[in-house]
């Protein structure tokens, strides 16, 4: 027998609290990954039991017409990330370092490596620098690689702004990466 | 190459262990049970001091029959549990880490200085259960005159219980 879809399983939790332990066995590791990336595992770890606990408290708000939860749960992540984000910024920065150290020492990569080291940092404070809800909506898309449809989920957008959002994300970095960028930025 | 794919590789993966699932289950679950069961609250609460709550918890539903009252319980960093309570008809008792509040485990302290009554409404089964799960029995069972059964036994750190079922309603002229 096929496990019942989580809408299903959310609505059983609304009678029945305890069925909604369901959803975080599985889901919890996803969103602990998640967190974890954009935050650190250390911090990850103290988030994720606080992010169901969230869930758990507001789920008599989950659309039931959709059939996973995981799109919902990354929204309610990317808000508790809203008040990480020096946490945030400083692992991004980190990160930045590892990529440009691990680029830089492929020699496949040829001359393009020599830029790493300047590219990835810059890359990082473009990231840091994007406005929030533009973050959020580039970082489940391309870190979680949720859909533009999950991503809409997620972040309780039509689908329409989470394109445009995404779009404006990306021409915000290529601003904030290229001085003289502006005049080429156009929409997709 | 696409501004996008440079986002992408600054991705970096992110260890995920079982205790750290486990801790946040365990946040996600007293959340469940606080709107499950709102807690009792009786005006005298005797709390013991355990070496090991967890071990003393299964002990005491394990031996005597006790209910955890599981939205009191709070856990340690470590995933151990640090205080929680039991009930066990209307009565309730706290188990806590020993030392935190200044008491100690008879198992450190080397002797008991209390001893908590309960009632049970099938003395020898009770009886019966608490020995087949390891109790050590200090008082054997024995009907006290013709009032009440009795019994007392010693949980797996040494604090002393007494167990006893009433036999008949004693009339006001007969206690002693």
């Amino acid at each position: 027998m096929s496990s019942p879809p989580d809408a299903e399983v959310i609505g059983r939790s609304l009678d029945d609290p305890e069925a909604f332990g369901v959803i975080y066995d599985r889901h919890a590791a996803a969103l602990l990954r998640f967190l974890g990336r954009r935050v650190g595992a250390g911090v990850g770890e103290g988030l994720v039991g606080e992010l169901f606990r969230i869930a758990f408290e507001q789920r008599k708000t989950f659309d039931v017409s959709r059939a996973s939860a995981l799109p919902w749960l990354y929204g309610i992540g990317s808000n508790l990330l809203l008040n990480h984000r020096r946490g945030e910024a400083r692992r991004l920065r980190a990160s930045a370092r590892m990529a440009a150290a691990h680029d830089a020492a492929d020699k496949r990569a040829g001359a393009a490596a020599l830029d790493a080291r300047l590219l990835f940092p810059r890359v990082a404070d473009a990231i840091e620098a994007l406005p929030d809800e533009e973050r959020s909506a580039l970082l489940l898309f391309a870190w979680e690689d949720l859909s533009y449809q999950s991503v809409a989920e997620a972040l309780e957008l039509p689908i329409g702004t989470v394109r445009s959002r995404l779009n404006r994300a990306r021409a915000h970095l290529r601003e904030l990466l290229e001085p003289d960028g502006k005049r080429r930025v156009r929409s997709r | 190459m696409k501004r996008v794919d440079l986002v992408r590789k600054l991705r970096r993966e992110a260890a995920v262990t079982p205790a750290a699932l486990d801790r946040g289950k365990a946040v996600l679950m007293a959340a469940i049970r606080q709107e499950v069961q709102p807690m009792r609250r009786p005006t005298i609460v005797p709390r013991l001091p355990y070496e090991d709550v967890g071990a003393a918890l299964s002990f005491l539903e394990r031996a005597f029959g006790f209910r955890e009252v599981s939205a009191a319980r709070g856990v340690r960093a470590d995933g151990a549990i640090d205080h929680t309570m039991v009930e066990f008809g209307d009565g309730m008792i706290g188990l806590g880490a020993q030392g935190a509040h200044g008491a100690f485990s008879p198992k450190r302290a080397g002797t008991a200085t209390q001893y908590i009554t309960v009632h049970v409404d099938d003395i020898d089964a009770h009886h019966q259960r608490a020995v087949a799960s390891g109790a050590e029995i200090v008082s054997r069972l024995h009907d006290h005159l013709r009032d009440y059964r009795v019994y007392e036994a010693l949980d797996l750190e040494g604090h002393r219980w007494r167990f006893l079922q009433w036999l008949r309603e004693v009339p006001q002229s007969e206690r002693h």
